[in-house]
């Protein structure tokens, strides 16, 4: 039977206390959860059927929650829906393998919540707000269209031209926020991922690595910040254990 | 107005729930991925492709435009 | 496992679900990816890789050309020629998008700001 790795977590001194939870939790499709260890760090395991691993909600929010309750417990990093292998044996192998890139990460994200925040906007009142202040892109246009003659090609450039100086205005709205959010950040010694302009409301997607302690902080920080751009949307979650910080790919 | 609110909270942490666990988190490979996530890996050897900076020396270079 | 996560959602805008979980159709929806790539219609799989990629070059060359243009560097003949080469490049991505039934939003692969590939 093949193997659906959830989690990999750092015991130290205490194997029973993770074999206890693990007795009264279930995996996918019911299955029981155990550990397989090797030194200092355990794969979080259940056996899988292969029709039984389907991506669907159920099952995804199923594996999930194992890893939260687990998160509560360890310090541990998730592993990704469809992480499987066919045997005992070969976990461990893995896990030898690679302890000390597991060790490492381990450390990285001890003690540690992960949290998430999405900012949005409303593109169209966002941007005639935006070309509203920058008077200079009109004046450019203006005079691209009086020196030169007009061909069907010299249009299309145009229109491209126009649409290019749009999002570079958007570009930069959007850098100056991230700016501001990073210095407003700077006090919590956070690990930032920040991605821009993810579709045309998400401007800011970002991930954020911190202390259990300091979430309250992080809390008061966004509202703060909300408060100042009245007209972006921004939605915080978490804790969440660190899956966006665990960028190992394990051979 | 507020079933609207709590219902979308639940709609909100399901969505990142799902974005986690089927898109992040650590990645085996060179085993068994369920079929669903073949389609991933695919466009995770694009992305990863895409984003090397090899590729975009050459766009920079300027080299774009033959003007002669 | 807590139902709720969320700890902060304020402001204006007015977002459905769909609005934020536009990156996540292509997820959830992944039956019709899938099907895409099936060993049946490869072709039509294959024929989306490679025109998202065209695509992705095809918009950074645009892009960098329009950077060129506004930094008012080039000759109006240049232009004209420019302009000529990117609208014929368009016309046919439209042409293969057509040809392989493929909408953009197929041919999405979302790195962010293009401007910041470059």
């Amino acid at each position: 039977m093949d193997k659906m790795i959830y989690s990999i977590l750092s015991v130290k001194k205490d194997p029973e206390k993770l074999d206890t939870l693990l007795r009264s939790l279930k995996g996918i499709a019911g299955a029981d959860l155990y550990a397989v260890s090797s030194d200092q760090i355990s794969a979080v395991v259940s056996d899988i059927n292969r029709p039984d691993l389907i991506a669907n909600n159920s099952n995804a929010i199923d594996y999930a929650g194992v890893i939260e309750t687990l998160a509560r417990k360890f310090t541990l990093l998730p592993m990704r829906f469809g992480s499987v292998m066919d045997s005992i044996g070969s976990i461990n192998n893995m896990l030898v393998k690679n302890y000390s890139e597991i060790q490492n990460n381990l450390q990285k994200v001890e003690n540690k919540y992960e949290f998430g925040l999405k900012v949005f906007c409303d593109p169209e009142k966002l941007m005639s707000e935006l070309s509203l202040e920058s008077e200079a892109t009109n004046e450019t246009l203006q005079t691209s269209y009086s020196e030169m003659k007009t061909s069907v090609y010299r249009e299309y450039v145009n229109e491209k031209l126009k649409e290019h100086k749009k999002e570079e205005i958007l570009l930069s709205y959007v850098d100056s926020v991230i700016a501001e959010l990073t210095e407003f950040l700077s006090q919590l010694n956070t690990l930032k991922k920040i991605k821009k302009m993810t579709s045309a409301k998400n401007i800011i997607d970002a991930v954020f690595l911190l202390k259990k302690e300091d979430k309250n902080e992080l809390i008061q920080a966004v509202e703060d910040f909300q408060s100042k751009y009245p007209r972006l949307n921004f939605i915080l979650t978490g804790p969440w254990p660190p899956y966006n910080f665990v960028d190992i790919t394990i051979k | 107005m507020n079933n609207n609110v709590i219902d979308q909270s639940k709609d909100i942490t399901i969505l990142e729930l799902l974005d986690r666990v089927l898109n992040k988190g650590v990645i085996l490979t060179g085993d068994l991925v369920i079929s669903v996530a073949d389609i991933d890996l695919v466009y995770l050897g694009v992305k990863l492709m895409l984003s090397s900076v090899e590729t975009m020396e050459q766009l920079k270079s300027g080299k774009l435009i033959n003007t002669k | 496992m807590s139902k709720n996560k969320i700890l902060c959602n304020t402001g204006t805008v007015d977002l459905s679900i769909k609005d934020i979980s536009d990156e996540f159709d292509q997820i959830i929806n992944k039956e019709e990816s899938r099907l895409k790539l099936s060993p049946d219609n490869a072709d039509s799989g294959l024929a989306k890789l490679v025109l998202t990629l065209v695509e992705l070059i095809r918009k950074l060359v645009e892009k960098q050309a329009m950077r060129r243009v506004d930094g008012g560097s080039l000759t109006d003949d240049e232009i004209e020629r420019l302009g000529e080469t990117l609208m014929k490049l368009e016309m046919k991505m439209e042409e293969l998008k057509k040809y392989f039934n493929l909408t953009d939003r197929d041919l999405n692969i979302n790195l962010g700001p293009l401007g910041d590939l470059m």
